[in-house]
This record gives structure tokens, C-alpha cells and sequence, in this order.
């Protein structure tokens, strides 16, 4: 148990925390913004494998880490576009057709990995680099802290900044105002001449770019090189993220880096040969338990008859 | 009691029976049609690939070749041709039910491993006489998965809880403990392999191969005990109450309270009957398929029910069918691969591109005002 | 844009002031055959209130939808200060000054009132927007206005009575010189339907045209400079408010030119199958009464008035607050539709489309979801197909539903013919109390007799009857006792209501006229 305490209470561990957790962050914000303009993107996934395939092949044929970055972040953008016109124009289920396009990323960027490289595992043959982590000079030489803030990749520097960023975006800026008017009440948007699908289309591109940041980061930044499958999941977590963290950017960070930890925990504990499976199964049940709690107690508040009249709209966190 | 309105018996007789005879024609056709469209977005996809592959350079006359006779031409193939199949098949119907009642169930990963982790204990610890070695775990299998189904139930039912979100963060954690126990408990002893130990003889699902003398892969009865399966769902949704109360309640929840029937209890029992199959999937691949555990032994096989479950219109027919495509197109896939250039991931990309068109609802109506355009012209 | 055709309708403008708003011949027909609003000529001076009136479907909600741009006009023209107008949509109704405040308030719940209010078009440079701004604006609007607001408070947690003041002043924010209301009192505190009427005075005193819809007389009376009265879909007319009655416009409202003759013998009563005592629930206030096995008893009230809710806790789709329901000597009270369909009601419902059926599913699945899991539809655990069928076919004969098969889907079904099987699944079930609302709502005439006599053959044959109309001609006809509900109270009550003409019987709707405690609750013990 020594030794475990040891691990955990390292600044090496906490460093590993912010690295780990920066696609967590990356993507959930994505899914936030989404999911607040009334279109739930289930598709973060595919956008994460497919910005990690692309970001590592363009780095790797150019050259440039900085093109492959772009072009990683387009593709993630661009997946999620496709789910808007599916969804918004082809009357398409948003559920399935995210399910639908993270197969089509799965199955799409293996298939070009093995018809461009022949190597059915990954690009590792190809040299694509990875995004430059930032020694930040004078910092790195305050104990503790210093350890865990230098060091990081540029990546984790953009997934902390991100959340106040997409906060202001939200909050103070009229495009924020007019994704979360259409996302809560778009009848009331639309009455006032606000084009609902447009905020909707805008928003899935912004979506659809974080999530391709976050996968740019699992192939340019923790390693440098693309894996098929690499996202293992972490879509689909960063999509719990977005509903532990109430919809709103801190929450989503903090859930966000709720996960993060946990992963990182199960790392390092299965280095020391301690169960991480269990352990990183801690924000899964966590989440599970808050999910029944909110809903109990919405259920409870709706059996009073005290509340006012209720406001036509949508509560976005209902279920289906 | 009299009817104010009662012609003769004989003259209603004709405009009622060719309204009858009309509709019963008009259903024959949807039918016809429906059929058409999933065959047309099947060949849609695989042209789709077919370009693609093209685009990339590689053979794609003999990929397309590869893929589409493959699984024909020998017999083991056609064996893991049907031994997917029926995995598939139980998965795809373990979504199919509660999708009947309106309830999206991403569940089915857990309760796959759940399922194969159940019967794979029994299978493996307890010794059993030669027909229960194998009923047992299976049954084993139907209590995990439908014990697990039943908790994302009845979050929804009675609390409303987002199912989504519910049946993902449960899947997260049972594929965890799996692993966990998998790799710490269960590992086979004196194996380096991640692995379990293998099942007993007995318990492990027979082989076709046995019977028909012919090498079939792992193709086991579990085939038959999926169709068997099938005509139980289908036989559940379409002959008894609670299949009635399912399809009520997905119709139409409010006009199933109305009429006095359980919705919450339903819900619950949709989870509960869901989780019990994608359980038995997971027995089958326990027992069937690899004959003990195998760390990841579902791949991506449970999002690929669900995609089954929607192209065969949740209809235990159309499931199987489904499934039966799929797997074939899988099949396929790897004899592509290994007589051409071409990846294996070139199935997975009609997969997807056939998930994606048939839940573009509004596209056929799309195309038909497109071409009626193009026609006044 | 050129000036619109004069009718006779300019009554007391100044020559030389337009109308703020003008209808010449406005109509709408809606796609599936609806004549929602025929040959409407309205015309609005400057500086008027004026109120319209009528009974729910008289078209004054479709009217104002025509004049806010949210439908478009199939015939007609508009006019907004003289010059003749099309508009599009909202957006340009909003452009030449018409504002809207909506029934259904159009607000976001999670927002300030003042980021509502200055929603679309929020102050800021660079894309930003500037708080500070807003709530500046809105509180110097409200200040200008009179309508008290907190610009910082969020939405879902004010009153009632403040958003709607927000949605006025979402309103004045984009420069409305013409404001209409939809039923802006039908949620509000009588201090803050006073306090409104204060701001819309001072409005109108500032140079607003007021254009409001309502149900409430002493309102109308209290407030407007005229009263516009529909009815089916047309202006009956417009007097000036100070000149009129309320018999006269209860008159003008509720008026019928045809009769209607349904065929019965007089109603022998037997005991008491329900039993209502105190009962209360949301929009309902301690309503006691009795209903006989073998009479058909009718509740009269304008839409909204809580008989919807009524009839969904006699059903059991609703949970009581206070007070008992006794059918038969079962207490209902708080048991689900489940448990009151067990104790002999049957309910068919006043919004078919919503919860009376399964449109995608067959016309034999909707007709038996009351007794799917009993003999003779299921025996043994399972659906016997051939006597389903069976069922379907006799229920569909014997009630001359026009359907080609009995798995055709219900959703095909015309109005007429889905509410006829609704009305086959529920009178099928023997029922002791039959719950009818709005039984003939979306039906032809021919169907609408033919759904008059099965009620009164479900009388003859013992069960206790709770017709709920929106027509009045139809309970007049239809009924052996009549009562009558406002505000959630019962008003009225007429045992014999062989003389009651639809006049007298809109006054009590209206709440003109009301009778004793004493008299409404007499022989419920």
C-alpha cells in the first residue's frame, strides 16, 4: 500500500493526470457544445480515430507536424459535418448515425493505413513526429509544480486553455447566446429570426475540431504514430463527461479529468501489479450512481405541484 | 342491439372486399419494396467500396470477386460464415427488444461479457451430467445478461434515467471486471496466454463438423439454438401479451397508459429480455466459438448488433437476415484480404455506409423529388 | 407596396390616420381541407385596444398567427398602416412593427429575462455580447413602459406575470408599434392581470395598438376600446365595448343557426354509479357531484377551465390532490388507468391523436389494448390471432367503420373513422361510466350521429354517462342533466335542461351568472 501512495502522490503521476486527461477534456468539451445546440454527438469517436489517422499520415508524408495537426483537426471536423447532414438534412436518427459514422472512421482508417503502409496495426513505420511539449523555463524550477506544468505537450496547454475559452464562447460571445437559445428552445430562436440549423451546423464543426484535437493528441503528442482502434473508447467517455459535468465547461472539465485520473491510476497501478481494472472502474459507477440520483430526484421535483407554469422547451438532459 | 344503419348484407359485400383485396395487395408490395430498398442500399454500399478501393490503386475487380464468392468456396469458411452469424443473431436481437419498446440499449458489450463470463464459470467448475453441461451455463448466461439489462430498466423506468449514458457506463465497468478477473483469477495455469482455462468437454457447444462430417470451422449447434431463439422473439413479440405490451409502448407510450398497460414494468421487461440474449450471445462464444475466455472475445461485435438489429427493422426475421449478411460480408472480407491487397476494413466500410443510408429516412424521398426534377426537364 | 383596398370597416378613424392594422377578406384553408378563418375584415385604428373573442376553433388563434406572419393567408389581403403587406414570416412582421406575445411564451428557460429580451439582436462589437448593455436596455424599457422586470433574474425562476412582461418588452425592444397578445391572463394572478392592464394602458397612451384574444369578459369589458367577436371561423362583429352587453356577446359567441335533433327517450336514472366528492387536482378546486347509472350528464365550460383535467383524474391519468372518486362503491381515488378500467370506466379521450391510439399499429391492436391479456383475446398466456380478428371484424361492422382490413394501420384512418374505433374499443367494454370528451371533435356529421345514438344506447343499457363538449348545441341535445365549469369550479347545474337555450347557457360559461353552492351540490352527500 506504501508504495502505491508513493506512486499516486508523485509529481510524475500528476503530470501523467494532465497528459492522460487532455483528450478526455478535449473531447468532452466538443461533445458539449454539441449536445447544448440540441444535436447530441455521438459521434466523437469517430472523429478522435479519424483526426489521430489522418493528423499522423499527412505529418508523416509532409513532413510537418503542424500540417498534420491541421489536417487531423479537419478531418474531426469534417466527420461531424457529415453528421449534421445526416441528421439535420436526411432526417437520419442522431443516435444510430453517430454509431454509423464511428464504424465508417473504424473501419476507414484502418483500411487506409493497410492500403498505404500494408501494416495492419498502425503508421509506426512511418515517421510522422508528435506535437512539441513545452519546457517552460523558469517554472519548471518551482518544486512540485514545476514538474507536473513543464514538460507537457502543447496539446495539454490547449485542453487547459479550451475550457475557458468554450466558456466565453458560450457564455459572452452571440454566437454562444444564439447555440444555446437554438439548443434549448429553438422555437424561440427560430421567432426571432435566428437560422436554427445554421447555429446547429456551426456548432458540430466546432464540435467535430476539438474532438479531432484530442485525437491529434493520441497520435502527435502522447506517442507519435497512429494505432488502429487507439481511441479505444474514449468517445464514448467523453460523451459521460459531458453529462457528469452537468453541460456546463467546468463541470465537463472537472468530469473530464475525472476519467483522466482514473485511467492514469490504472497505468500505474498495473505497473505495481495492483488491479487497475477496478480502479479504473471507480468514474463508470460513480457516474452511474449520479445518473440515478439526478433522475430521482427530477422525478421527485415533477410530483410536487408547486413549481410555476412550465417553460416550453426541451430539458436537454432527458433522456430520449 | 340494432344498428340504424344495416343495408343488405349483399351489397356491402363488394366495395368492402376490393378495399380488403387492395390492401392486403398494398401490403404484399410494401413489403416487396421495403425488401428492394435494403438490397439496393446493400449494393449501394458495396459500390461505394468498390470505388474507393479503386481510388487506392488495388484490384478491385478481384476484391469484389474475393469478397462476394469467398465464403462459398470452402466449407470452414461457411462455418464461420454461420458461427458469426449466430452470435451476431442473438445480438442483434437482444437490441431489437428494447428498441421495440422505444428504448435505445447500448448494453449489449457488458452483457456479452457478462454472459460468457457466467456460463464460462459454470462450464469450467462445475461437473455436470452431458445435456445439463450445456443447458446450464446457458442458462447461467441468460440470468448475467438479463440480471445486468435490468439494472439500465429500471433506472429508465422508474426514474428516467438516459438509458444511453446508463447502459455505456455499465458496459465500461463489466468489461473492466471481465479483464480484471480474466487476467488475475482466471488465467489458465501454466499458460502465458491471457487466457482462460478451457471448458469442459461436455459443456462445450458441439460441433456441426461432427455431425456433418465435413469441416465447418466452429460452426456449432448454437445455430440452431439461435433459430430457435429467433422463432421464440418473434413468437414473444407477435403471440403474447407482453409482446403486445412491448410493441404498444414503443408505438405509442402515452396511449399505452392510457390503456391501462404497464409501461414501466414493460420497459423493465424489454431490458431484462435484451440483456438475457446478448447474454446467451456471449455463451456462445464462450462455448462455442473460443471454448473458454479470451480477453476482448467481443470486438466490436455488440455496435454491431445494434447495426443489425436496425437493418433488419428490429423484426426477428429481418435480424437474422441481417445478421446473416453481415457476417457473410465479414467472411468475405478476410478471404479479400488474403487473396488480394485489399484490408479486411474495406467490409467494415460497407457496414457503415449501409448503417448510414438507411437511417437517412428522408434520402429516398430526396432522390425521387431529385430524379421527378430532373424528369420535367 | 401599394395601399390597401377601404372597406366598410373604418368605423370612427380620423381621415387622415390608416388603420394600424387592416384584413380585407383574409382567409386560411389549411392543406388537409381546415377553413380555419373565411372572409375576415378586421381593421384596427391606431392607439385601439381591441380584443377578440370566441370559443375555442372560431380561428382567433390562427387569425393572430396570420397577422404575426407565423402562417401565411390562402386568401385576402393585410394591411399595416395602410400599405398592404405579405409577410413571410415572423422576421418581417417584427421588421414593420408587429410584435407578438405568445400563449406559449417564447423564452429560454436558462437565460436572463434581459438576454431574452434582447435575444437575435444582442448589443456588443466583435460577435461579443455586451451583459451590461442588455440589462441596461431592458431596464430602461421596462422604466419607459411601466412593466416592472428584474433584467438579472433567470428566466424559469420569475413569476408567471414577469415573463410574460419580458416577452412584451422582447417585443418593444425591436420597435413594436403594434402588439398583440395571445390569452395574456390565462396564467396570471388577478394582481398581475391589474398590473398588466396598468402597462398596457400606458402603452396605448405612448401610441401602441393593442390587439388581444381572450375568454374572460370582465376582462374584455375592463380594457379594450372594442371587442371583435368569431365565430367558426368568421367575424361576427365588432362593437364598441362600452355599448355591449355580455348577453349580447355571450350571444354573438355561442350562437347556432342549426339544431340539433337526436332521438331519445327520456333517461331513467337508476343509483348512483359515481360518486365525486372534493375532488382537486391541478387547474381542478373541490368538485363534488354524482352521476346515475343510466344518465347522461354534460359538462359545459370554455376550453381550458379544467374539464380536460377533470376528466384525467376520473380516468386515472392524473393524481388528485384532495377529495375521493367512487365508481360502484370502488374507490378509484388513487388508482392508475389500469386500476379504473378494472372498476368499469372507460374513457375516450379529447385528443385521439395523442394517447386515444396507436396510429402505427393495426386497427386491431388499438381495439384491444383494454383486454389483451383476458379471455377471449389471450388465453393461457397467449394472443389467440383468429378471435382478435373475429373482434376486430364484428366491432368494425357494428360500428360502420370504413377500414380495409382490421391490420390495416389506425393512422390511415380518416378523424371519423379512428374515433369510431375508439369509441367501438370503449362502449364495446360495457363499461359502468363512460368518460366522453369532445366525442365528436374532428368528425363528419354522419359519423356524429351515428356516435350520438351508441351513447345513448350505452345509457339505455346502464352505464352512467360524463359527456365533455366544446358544443354546446351537442350537450343541449345530448344531455339529461347539465353542469357547467369555470375556473376549475362548478358554476352551474340545470336538472332539467329540456328549455336552456346555448345563450343562457354561455352566460354561466362565462361567468356572467353563477348559481348557489347549495344548488350545484344538492343530493351529494
Amino acid at each position: 500500500m506504501g508504495s502505491v501512495l508513493d506512486v499516486v502522490l508523485s509529481t510524475a503521476f500528476f503530470a501523467a493526470i494532465l497528459g492522460v486527461s487532455t483528450p478526455y477534456v478535449l473531447a468532452a468539451l466538443g461533445g458539449l457544445l454539441a449536445e447544448r445546440a440540441g444535436v447530441p454527438n455521438i459521434a466523437l469517436e469517430g472523429s478522435m480515430l479519424s483526426a489521430a489517422c489522418a493528423g499522423a499520415l499527412v505529418a508523416g508524408y509532409s513532413g510537418s507536424v503542424w500540417a498534420g495537426a491541421v489536417c487531423g483537426i479537419a478531418a474531426g471536423s469534417l466527420l461531424a459535418l457529415l453528421l449534421g447532414v445526416l441528421h439535420l438534412y436526411l432526417g437520419a436518427d442522431a443516435i444510430i448515425a453517430g454509431i454509423g459514422l464511428n464504424l465508417l472512421a473504424a473501419g476507414a482508417t484502418s483500411y487506409t493505413v493497410f492500403a498505404l503502409l500494408g501494416d495492419k496495426g498502425g503508421t509506426s513505420r512511418l515517421h510522422s513526429g508528435a506535437l512539441p511539449s513545452l519546457r517552460l523555463p523558469l517554472i519548471e524550477d518551482i518544486p512540485g509544480v514545476g514538474a507536473v506544468l513543464s514538460g507537457q505537450n502543447v496539446l495539454t496547454w490547449a485542453a487547459l486553455a479550451a475550457t475557458p475559452v468554450v466558456a466565453w464562447l458560450l457564455y459572452r460571445t452571440r454566437f454562444g447566446f444564439h447555440l444555446r437559445a437554438v439548443g434549448e428552445h429553438p422555437e424561440a430562436a427560430r421567432s426571432v429570426g435566428i437560422h436554427v440549423h445554421r447555429v446547429q451546423f456551426r456548432a458540430l464543426a466546432l464540435s467535430g475540431a476539438l474532438a479531432g484535437a484530442a485525437g491529434v493528441f493520441l497520435s502527435m503528442g502522447a506517442v507519435s504514430f497512429f494505432v488502429t482502434g487507439m481511441t479505444a473508447g474514449r468517445g464514448y467517455i467523453a460523451l459521460a463527461a459531458v453529462f457528469l459535468g452537468a453541460l456546463r465547461p467546468w463541470g465537463v472539465f472537472l468530469a473530464a479529468l475525472g476519467f483522466g485520473t482514473a485511467e492514469a491510476l490504472a497505468v500505474q497501478l498495473g505497473n505495481l501489479d495492483v488491479p487497475g481494472q477496478l480502479v479504473s472502474a471507480i468514474p463508470y459507477v460513480f457516474t452511474l450512481l449520479a445518473l440515478a440520483f439526478f433522475a430521482w430526484r427530477r422525478r421527485r421535483a415533477s410530483r410536487t405541484d408547486a413549481a410555476p407554469a412550465p417553460l416550453t422547451g426541451p430539458p436537454v438532459l432527458e433522456s430520449p | 342491439m340494432t344498428s340504424t344503419m344495416e343495408p343488405a348484407a349483399e351489397q356491402r359485400e363488394l366495395p368492402e372486399t376490393r378495399d380488403r383485396r387492395e390492401f392486403l395487395a398494398t401490403r404484399r408490395r410494401t413489403v416487396a419494396v421495403e425488401l428492394t430498398m435494403t438490397v439496393l442500399t446493400v449494393a449501394v454500399a458495396v459500390l461505394i467500396a468498390f470505388l474507393v478501393v479503386l481510388a487506392t490503386g488495388k484490384d478491385a475487380g478481384g476484391a469484389l470477386d474475393a469478397l462476394l464468392t469467398g465464403p462459398l468456396e470452402r466449407t470452414p469458411r461457411i462455418g464461420r460464415w454461420l458461427a458469426d452469424a449466430t452470435t451476431l443473431s442473438l445480438l442483434g436481437l437482444s437490441v431489437a427488444i428494447p428498441f421495440r419498446a422505444r428504448q435505445i440499449s447500448l448494453g449489449a458489450e457488458g452483457q456479452v461479457y457478462a454472459g460468457a463470463l457466467a456460463s464460462a464459470l459454470v462450464a469450467i467448475n462445475l461437473h455436470l451430467p452431458p445435456v445439463a453441461a450445456v443447458l446450464v451455463p446457458l442458462g447461467a448466461a441468460a440470468l448475467a445478461g438479463g440480471a445486468l439489462g435490468a439494472v439500465p430498466g429500471v433506472m429508465k423506468a422508474r426514474l428516467g434515467a438516459n438509458e444511453i449514458v446508463a447502459t455505456l457506463m455499465l458496459n465500461a465497468v463489466v468489461v473492466r471486471v471481465f479483464d480484471y478477473l480474466l487476467t488475475d483469477h482466471l488465467k489458465a495455469p501454466g499458460s502465458s496466454a491471457v487466457q482462460s482455462a478451457p471448458v469442459r468437454p461436455d459443456s462445450a457447444l458441439p460441433l456441426l463438423s461432427n455431425f456433418f462430417e465435413v469441416p465447418l470451422d466452429q460452426a456449432n449447434i448454437g445455430l440452431f439454438g439461435m433459430l430457435a431463439v429467433a422463432a421464440a422473439v418473434w413468437f414473444l413479440l407477435a403471440r403474447t401479451p407482453l409482446g403486445y405490451r412491448i410493441r404498444v409502448t414503443g408505438s405509442n407510450p402515452d396511449f399505452a397508459r392510457y390503456g391501462g398497460l404497464d409501461v414501466p414494468r414493460t420497459i423493465e421487461w424489454s431490458f431484462v429480455i435484451g440483456g438475457a440474449l446478448a447474454g446467451l450471445a456471449g455463451a456462445h462464444l464462450a462455448l462455442g466459438i473460443y471454448g473458454g475466455l479470451q480477453p476482448d472475445m467481443a470486438g466490436g461485435l455488440a455496435f454491431e448488433g445494434i447495426v443489425v438489429a436496425l437493418l433488419g427493422r428490429n423484426n426477428p426475421v429481418g435480424v437474422v437476415a441481417a445478421a446473416l449478411l453481415y457476417s457473410y460480408l465479414r467472411v468475405g472480407g478476410d478471404v479479400m484480404e488474403q487473396q488480394t491487397d485489399v484490408g479486411s476494413d474495406a467490409v467494415t466500410i460497407i457496414q457503415a455506409v449501409i448503417v448510414l443510408l438507411v437511417t437517412a429516412r428522408a434520402l429516398p424521398e430526396l432522390v425521387k423529388r431529385y430524379l421527378a426534377r430532373r424528369e420535367a426537364r | 407596396m401599394e395601399p390597401i383596398e377601404e372597406t366598410d370597416e373604418t368605423v370612427g378613424t380620423a381621415p387622415a390616420a390608416p388603420p394600424a392594422l387592416q384584413a380585407v377578406g383574409l382567409g386560411k384553408t389549411y392543406p388537409n381541407g381546415t377553413r380555419a378563418v373565411s372572409g375576415v375584415d378586421l381593421s384596427v385604428p391606431r392607439g385601439e385596444i381591441r380584443a377578440i373573442v370566441g370559443q375555442n376553433g372560431a380561428g382567433k388563434s390562427t387569425l393572430m398567427k396570420l397577422l404575426y406572419g407565423l402562417e401565411q393567408p390562402s386568401a385576402g389581403q393585410l394591411g399595416v398602416h395602410g400599405r398592404r403587406v405579405r409577410f413571410a414570416g415572423p422576421q418581417d412582421a417584427i421588421a414593420l412593427g408587429v410584435g407578438m406575445v405568445h400563449q406559449n411564451l417564447m423564452l429560454v428557460p436558462s437565460f436572463t429575462v434581459a438576454e431574452n429580451v434582447v435575444l437575435g439582436v444582442e448589443p456588443g462589437r466583435a460577435g461579443r455580447v455586451d451583459r451590461a448593455a442588455a440589462v441596461e436596455r431592458t431596464a430602461a424599457l421596462a422604466e419607459q413602459s411601466g412593466l416592472a422586470v428584474d433584467p438579472e433574474a433567470r428566466v424559469d425562476a420569475v413569476s408567471v406575470g414577469m415573463r410574460q412582461r419580458a416577452e412584451i418588452l422582447k417585443a418593444l425592444h425591436r420597435g413594436a408599434r403594434i402588439l398583440i397578445l395571445d390569452e395574456p391572463t390565462a396564467v396570471l394572478t388577478p394582481q398581475e392581470t391589474t398590473d398588466l392592464f396598468t402597462a398596457i394602458r400606458r402603452l396605448r397612451d405612448a401610441g401602441m395598438t393593442v390587439l388581444f384574444i381572450s375568454h374572460k369578459l370582465k376582462e374584455v369589458r375592463e380594457i379594450s376600446d372594442r371587442v371583435t367577436v368569431m365565430r367558426a371561423g368568421s367575424v361576427i362583429d365588432t362593437v364598441r365595448t362600452e355599448e355591449s352587453t355580455p348577453a349580447q356577446l355571450a350571444s354573438m359567441m355561442v350562437g347556432r343557426e342549426m339544431s340539433l335533433d337526436v332521438p331519445r327517450h327520456p333517461a331513467r336514472p337508476g343509483a348512483n354509479t359515481l360518486r365525486v366528492r372534493e375532488l382537486s387536482g391541478p387547474a381542478v378546486h373541490g368538485v363534488s357531484l354524482d352521476i346515475a347509472a343510466g344518465e347522461i350528464v354534460g359538462l359545459a365550460g370554455v376550453e381550458g377551465n379544467g374539464q380536460t383535467e377533470l376528466v384525467e383524474l376520473l380516468a386515472g391519468l392524473r393524481r388528485p390532490t384532495a377529495g375521493t372518486v367512487t365508481v360502484d362503491d370502488t374507490d378509484v381515488t388513487h388508482l392508475d388507468a389500469a386500476g379504473h378500467r378494472r372498476a368499469g370506466v372507460a374513457h375516450v379521450p379529447e385528443d385521439r391523436l395523442t394517447n386515444g391510439a396507436a396510429l402505427d399499429r393495426s386497427i386491431a391492436d388499438n381495439l384491444i389494448v383494454d383486454r389483451h391479456d383476458r379471455p377471449p383475446v389471450a388465453r393461457r398466456g397467449i394472443l389467440r390471432t383468429r378471435r382478435i380478428r373475429e373482434l376486430a371484424e364484428d366491432l368494425i361492422s357494428r360500428y360502420a367503420i370504413r377500414a380495409p382490413h382490421p391490420d390495416a394501420a389506425a393512422g390511415a384512418l380518416s378523424g371519423g373513422n379512428l374515433q369510431k374505433v375508439v369509441v367501438a374499443r370503449e362502449l364495446s367494454a360495457e363499461p359502468r361510466l363512460l368518460l366522453a370528451a369532445q366525442l365528436t371533435r374532428g368528425v363528419d356529421i354522419g359519423a356524429m350521429h351515428f356516435m350520438y345514438e351508441r351513447l345513448v344506447e350505452a345509457r339505455d343499457a346502464g352505464a352512467a354517462v360524463l359527456l365533455v363538449s366544446a358544443d354546446l348545441g351537442e350537450l343541449l341535445a345530448l344531455s339529461d342533466r347539465l353542469l357547467v365549469i369555470k375556473d376549475g369550479r362548478l358554476v352551474a347545474r340545470f336538472d332539467d335542461p329540456a328549455e336552456l337555450t346555448e345563450e343562457t347557457t354561455g352566460l354561466y360559461m362565462l361567468g356572467v351568472e353563477r348559481h348557489p353552492d347549495e344548488r350545484i351540490t344538492a343530493g351529494v352527500r
